[in-house]
């Protein structure tokens, strides 16, 4: 065995990350690690890489035991981990993050520049990665980074590579290049422990699973003796219902209407309508300009040219102010950095949108109807949290999505524009999320549902736009299926790797 | 709770020791009223510091302010009635605040190097107006605001008091004070609000300028001159009060209460180390320790708490 993990375990103040965490990883192998959020999968891989000493537990590596204190301690072992948000330097060039801190050198301790981009350049080559040595790490997109610190790895001669949710930021295109690459990895004898969310991803990479719950190894097996049902069953600890899917209502009177949007070069001419009770899914690739169409809908950025209407009446928006004016909501991608106060309590984030509500005078607070209000939305939406003085950021994901969502129904928003909903959530909260988004739109709400998860369109969407390149390629309706909708997001496939950053 | 408790334990701490180590001079009327007196202009400043630094920025520039206030409130007051001139000193603060909000929200520059030019810039037109000379024969009447008494306490006491309490609720209790942790603890994520960050933001620099205009009148009535030299390297003073109640320079976190006592332990520390004959000039290295001290075990108690 290259890594064995056994009875790990790791408290942080009162809180128990890993109680009893085992894993067992050889080389040649692709290992899986699954769990929910919390399940303890990060901790314990922040473990192996020495970001984090254990409390208890043995760390077997060859099986010799080892104990690191620090990620120099993991990585002089071999063992390197390729992070879910880039630890690159992104003002310094390819080549010289491949070989930060251990750049070839010349007399008196100079950097042998020329050597070091030749090195580089030759290591790319190797693995026909569609990177330059010369580019500045900055412009490359998410999917160009990890390769980076893919090639960081080898360049080190590592053993053990750990990817923490390579693909969650990635294109579809973009995801299949890191599968190639995880193979080539293991066709290199190297060991690979792969964390995922995304189950539908699992059968193309992985040999074996380990499966965490509450900080606990529940199953590790290989992955042909088991279904992805068991696997979320593990995960979860109990049965899911049937899968979810949203009975649509009959619609009522059309709420949103965009005619011809134009923002050049991130969408054009994009024409269509929300009405009351609906929800309309948005498919297509990273950089179709789905999330740039949200954006200047919410008055993030400015239009070249189309009209918007609310309720048949033309809507002016020129900036997230006059959108929310105007009813409109946006729960955005990134919930930790533009849709949640993560350090300020559950109810100042709430009542925020809307905070007239709850004051008298108009500028002063009121403890009653501020009470009455958070304590209201925290029951409407089963938000589940110790009081609404608990910080933002100590929720769940799938929880701190039910705030931003609050904080607009506090405000009475009559247009949802959802970017992603359940990026980063739990199997089991998402459908919670789901049936919010339900009796949204059963309550009269439009909704526009932007989502790369086409499984999950396909189980709330009422019918489903699909966006390629910019532009709006069909209308299919909600009883679709994927393939339709990957016909329609791609033609000659994905784009590059670089500059394809949303 | 240790987190938030701590600084008022080192106060009291504080307090008790200099009452064992020097009963007879540190526990007197005199003594505890200039302390007071002392920490005054400081407080004020650091009130206003409080709210700027809960909205994430920062405000090098009030040391200067301080001046300028206190400088255009005494010019004023030679011709016309203290009041006005006391009006004068907390508008010219307040106005200056407005430009620094406004520098920092139009302009979309770090409020450190907008508040570290309006340092220069503030500074430089006191010395202007003033020729570089300090303002004299200033009305007698007005020493009451920095040394007179009111029912058996300094004056000053009481609009600090009557500050603490107004910024206090304007922080924990009205609209302003839960924008400005809000656009403190994530700017982006209020603006996508529809807050209107700009005009909070201004708000709060404008309010802290006009404390600190405040603030320059206290001092030109302790000196009974409006100096142009006035106040320098306060704005430290003042950032460290907030810091060491408590405050947060990422934004999103501090307290009235918290600046308040902050600035108490400063002043406990000068006071203390003259009354125990420690030279002032390891007064300031003990001042710089205690800085580090607190906010090291702030950030440790969060870290402990956070995963």
């Amino acid at each position: 065995m290259l890594l064995e993990l056994k009875g790990i375990q790791k408290r942080f103040g009162g809180v128990t990350a890993l109680r009893n965490g085992n894993l067992s990883v050889d080389g040649g192998e692709v290992h899986l690690l699954l769990g929910e959020n919390g399940a303890g999968k990060s901790t314990m891989m922040k473990i192996v890489a020495g970001m984090q000493p254990a409390d208890s537990g043995d760390i077997l590596w060859k099986g010799g035991r080892v104990s690191f204190s620090k990620p120099a301690d993991a990585s002089a072992m071999g063992i390197a981990m390729v992070h879910q948000e880039s630890l690159l330097a992104p003002h310094l060039t390819v080549a010289e993050n491949i070989y930060l801190g251990r750049e070839p050198r010349l007399p008196l301790g100079w950097v042998n520049r020329s050597r070091m981009l030749a090195d580089a350049r030759r290591l790319i080559e190797e693995q026909h990665f569609p990177l330059d040595a010369g580019w500045r790490v900055e412009k490359l997109s998410p999917a160009g980074k990890q390769l980076v610190e893919i090639c960081r790895a080898i360049a080190h001669g590592s053993s053990l590579l750990i990817f923490d949710e390579p693909t969650s930021s990635l294109s579809m295109h973009e995801a299949k290049e890191v599968f190639r690459i995880v193979k080539t990895l293991r066709e290199r004898k190297m060991g690979v422990i792969y964390i995922t969310h995304r189950l539908e991803e699992l059968r193309t990479v992985g040999d074996r699973v380990t499966i965490l719950r509450d900080g606990e190894t529940v199953h590790s097996c290989r992955l042909d003796e088991i279904s992805n049902e068991r696997i979320i069953q593990h995960m979860v600890g109990r049965e899911l219902g049937a899968m979810y899917r949203r009975e649509p209502v009959p619609p009522g009177e059309e709420l949103l209407r965009a005619e011809g949007l134009t923002r050049k070069p991130a969408f054009e001419n994009i024409t269509f309508s929300v009405r009351a009770g609906e929800i309309v899914g948005m498919a297509g690739l990273i950089g179709a300009g789905r999330t740039e169409l949200c954006r200047a809908l919410f008055g993030l950025d400015e239009l070249d040219s189309g009209a918007v209407k609310l309720a048949g009446k033309p809507a002016v928006v020129h900036s997230p102010r006059d959108a929310v004016e105007a009813g409109i909501a946006l729960i955005p991608e990134d919930r930790q950095h533009t849709g949640l106060a993560t350090l300020l309590p559950i109810g100042y984030n709430l009542t925020v949108a809307d905070i007239g509500k709850v004051c008298r005078m108009g500028w002063f607070l009121d403890p009653k109807k501020e009470k009455a209000v958070t304590g209201e939305y925290i029951r409407r939406l089963r938000i589940k949290c110790e009081s609404p003085k608990q910080l933002a950021g100590r929720l769940s994901g799938g929880n701190q999505q039910k705030v931003v969502i609050a904080k607009w129904l506090v405000r009475g928003a009559s247009v949802f524009l959802f970017d992603e909903p359940t990026r980063g959530i739990d199997v089991g909260a998402k459908v919670e999320v789901y049936e919010v988004m339900d009796e949204l739109a059963r309550g009269g709400a439009a909704i526009l549902m932007v989502s790369s998860e086409l499984p999950e369109l396909l189980q709330v969407a009422d019918r489903i736009l699909v966006m390629r390149q910019g532009k709006l390629t069909g209308e299919l309706p909600g009883r679709t299926t994927q393939e339709e909708i990957m016909t329609l997001a791609t033609l000659q496939g994905g784009g590059a790797l670089l500059g394809e950053k949303e | 709770m240790i987190q938030r408790l701590l600084p008022f334990f080192t106060l009291f701490g504080l307090f008790v020791i200099l009452a064992v180590a020097s009963p007879d001079h540190f526990l007197t009327k005199t003594n505890l009223s200039s302390v007071v007196r002392q920490t005054a202009v400081i407080n004020l400043m650091a009130l206003g510091m409080t709210l700027v630094i809960v909205a994430g920025g920062i405000d090098l520039s009030v040391g200067s302010i301080l001046a300028m206030g206190g400088l255009l409130g005494t010019m004023v007051m030679k011709e016309n009635p203290i009041w006005l001139g006391v009006m004068t000193g907390i508008l010219a603060g307040g106005l200056c605040g407005l430009a620094n909000g406004l520098l920092t929200t139009q302009l979309r520059i770090n409020p450190f190097i907008v508040t570290l030019g309006t340092l220069g810039i503030f500074r430089g037109v006191t010395l202007i107006i003033s020729n570089g000379l300090p303002v004299h024969e200033i009305p007698q009447a007005f020493s009451y605001l920095g040394e007179g008494n009111l029912l058996g306490v300094p004056f000053v006491l009481w609009v600090l008091v009557a500050c603490a309490a107004s910024v206090h609720i304007v922080l924990e209790h009205t609209r302003l004070g839960r924008y400005t942790f809000s656009i403190g603890s994530n700017e982006a994520a209020a603006f996508y609000t529809g807050i209107p960050v700009s005009f909070h933001t201004t708000a709060v620099y404008a309010i802290c300028g006009a404390l600190t205009g405040l603030g320059g009148m206290i001092e030109a009535s302790r000196l009974m001159t409006g100096q142009p030299t006035a106040g320098q390297g306060y704005e430290l003073q003042a950032i460290a009060a907030v810091v060491i109640g408590g405050g947060s320079l990422r934004g999103g976190e501090g307290s009235v209460v918290g600046t308040l006592i902050g600035a108490f332990i400063m002043g406990l520390l000068a006071n203390g180390s003259d009354l125990l004959g420690i030279s002032p000039y390891v007064q300031q290295a003990i001042i710089g320790a205690v800085i580090i001290l607190a906010v090291s075990f702030d950030e440790f108690s969060k870290r402990k708490m956070t995963r």
